[in-house]
């Protein structure tokens, strides 16, 4: 009962319900993890309900906020790294490009599907994203974000660098922005490209367990 | 109100499917149409890698002076097609745009210097991004404009635009967007303030409500141009009903002869 309480309350993005109700879940004896993995399938019907237009880009915003207050209660109940549990993701907008807030939507969803973020921010030169990835043991994906024409040329060089690196089959690579497709996608040698923030974070789910 | 026709830009996809053939007629009707719809600028963006762009620009900028003697506004993020495309016009435009990154002004405002005529819209934004605060959007502003006396280029060439956001994801409503709007207004009283209307709805149902309320409250802090569909009826019926009840409008006359040039209300038979 209650944890379908938190479910609902995530779903409706009732941020300031969400942490006694977590509180009271946990209170019941249901495990924090589980509890995690209820918050993670809320957020799963958000992105469904984004993705068939049911909902709007504000309310899969307060949804992840509801369920990043619940988190918090969480997180002294969990093993430590479990709210990340599915890994590390790196994410930025390429060189020459200041377009973030798609960029921070998919970090968002992705984030709320269980991988730990990290955000390298906009305008991120090749180097890097490489240095990134060297830097963070764990890291599962690298997402790339290009909002402009003018700019899809940074998003290929930076996966062909990507590409070339080393430890290139530890990783995925995603990319997305307006005017990128799956043709250039595939012609650039992503592993995925996805159009929206809910997508992204279900691929994201997908590129892990494969 | 100063009125940019944005509607032949490469990132519509019929405009862009338009460019990739080389369809003129479709690029002349959309010029024609935003003409006769009041529309002050026409815009005209590629949105093609940057290798074909200045190639693209001059075939539309071609197709557009052909049709009508509206000046042009040449659209492109990149300095260097913007220093070559604008020599295709057959008489002063707007320059669309620069902002407070890298050398982009060092490139253009020698341009504006050495050519009278021609206007320039200014993105708040510099190497760091788009700032997140009014205080810090303020200060590329300022940037800007030291850079403009410099340049000798004075502020009724410049249409400074303040980035407007989704509305969606701002916490604060179009505060930062009136505070820049209200402060830049009230320093330079003849300068233009430009905002591409459209971005405050994405993401939204029934965004025409939304992209209303915002030309008129943007109006009232100070916006006097804007980027937008002159075919839309209802946007230019609220821009002129708002620049008479702003004050702008002695008698309401504009108001009313645009209303007999049919630029708003019900259509004509």
């Amino acid at each position: 009962m209650s944890l379908e309480n938190v479910h609902d309350l995530v779903v409706r993005g009732k941020a300031k319900l969400v942490p006694a109700a977590v509180q009271e879940t946990l209170d019941e004896g249901v495990e924090a993890s589980k509890i995690l993995d209820t918050m993670i399938s809320a957020m799963d019907v958000v992105g469904e309900n984004f993705k068939n237009g049911t909902i709007f880009v504000p309310e899969m915003l307060i949804a992840a906020k509801a369920m990043k207050k619940g988190v918090e209660v969480l997180k002294p109940h969990l093993a430590s790294g479990a709210a990340g549990a599915l890994g590390k993701v790196i994410i930025g907008t390429v060189a020459g490009d200041l377009h973030d807030i798609g960029k921070n939507l998919v970090a968002m969803m992705i984030e709320s599907a269980g991988f730990e973020v990290i955000d390298l921010g906009v305008d991120v030169p090749v180097e890097k994203f490489l240095s990134a990835y060297e830097e963070n043991p764990g890291v599962k994906i690298v997402a790339c974000s290009a909002l402009l024409t003018t700019t899809m040329p940074a998003l290929q060089e930076t996966v062909t660098a990507l590409n070339a690196a080393p430890w290139r089959k530890d990783v995925k690579v995603m990319v997305g922005g307006a005017p990128i497709t799956q043709e250039f996608a595939d012609k650039i040698g992503a592993d995925a490209y996805t159009p929206d923030a809910a997508s992204a974070a279900k691929k994201a789910k997908e590129l892990v367990a494969a | 109100m100063i009125i940019i026709g944005e509607k032949i830009n490469g990132s519509i996809p019929v405009v862009a499917k338009a460019i990739a053939e080389r369809d003129a007629e479709f690029i002349k009707a959309r010029a024609v149409a935003q003409a006769n719809a009041g529309a002050t600028f026409i815009d005209c963006c590629a949105s093609v890698p940057e290798a074909e762009e200045v190639e693209t620009l001059h075939w539309m900028i071609d197709c557009i002076q052909s049709v009508t003697d509206l000046p042009i506004a040449v659209d492109s993020p990149s300095a260097d097609v913007l220093t070559q495309a604008y020599k295709f016009c057959n008489k002063p435009g707007l320059i669309n745009s620069v902002s407070g990154e890298g050398d982009k002004i060092d490139k253009i405002f020698p341009i504006l210097a050495e050519n009278k005529g021609w206007q320039v819209i200014a993105l708040l934004s510099d190497d760091t991004g788009i700032p997140k605060n009014a205080a810090d959007r303020l200060r590329v502003f300022d940037k800007i404009m030291a850079k403009a006396k410099e340049y000798g280029i004075a502020p009724n060439r410049i249409h400074i635009d303040p980035l407007v956001e989704m509305l969606c994801t701002s916490e604060n409503g179009i505060e930062t967007n009136v505070e820049v709007i209200s402060t830049v207004r009230a320093k330079y009283p003849s300068i233009h303030i430009t905002a591409a209307v459209s971005n405050i709805s994405f993401n939204l149902p029934v965004r025409k409500m939304v992209n209303l309320g915002f030309t008129v409250l943007a109006m009232n802090a100070g916006l006097d141009s804007a980027i937008l569909d002159p075919t839309n009826r209802d946007m230019m019926g609220v821009i002129f009903a708002t620049e008479a009840l702003l004050g702008l409008d002695d008698y309401c006359m504009e108001y009313i002869s645009a209303y007999r040039d049919g630029l708003f209300g019900p259509v004509k038979q």
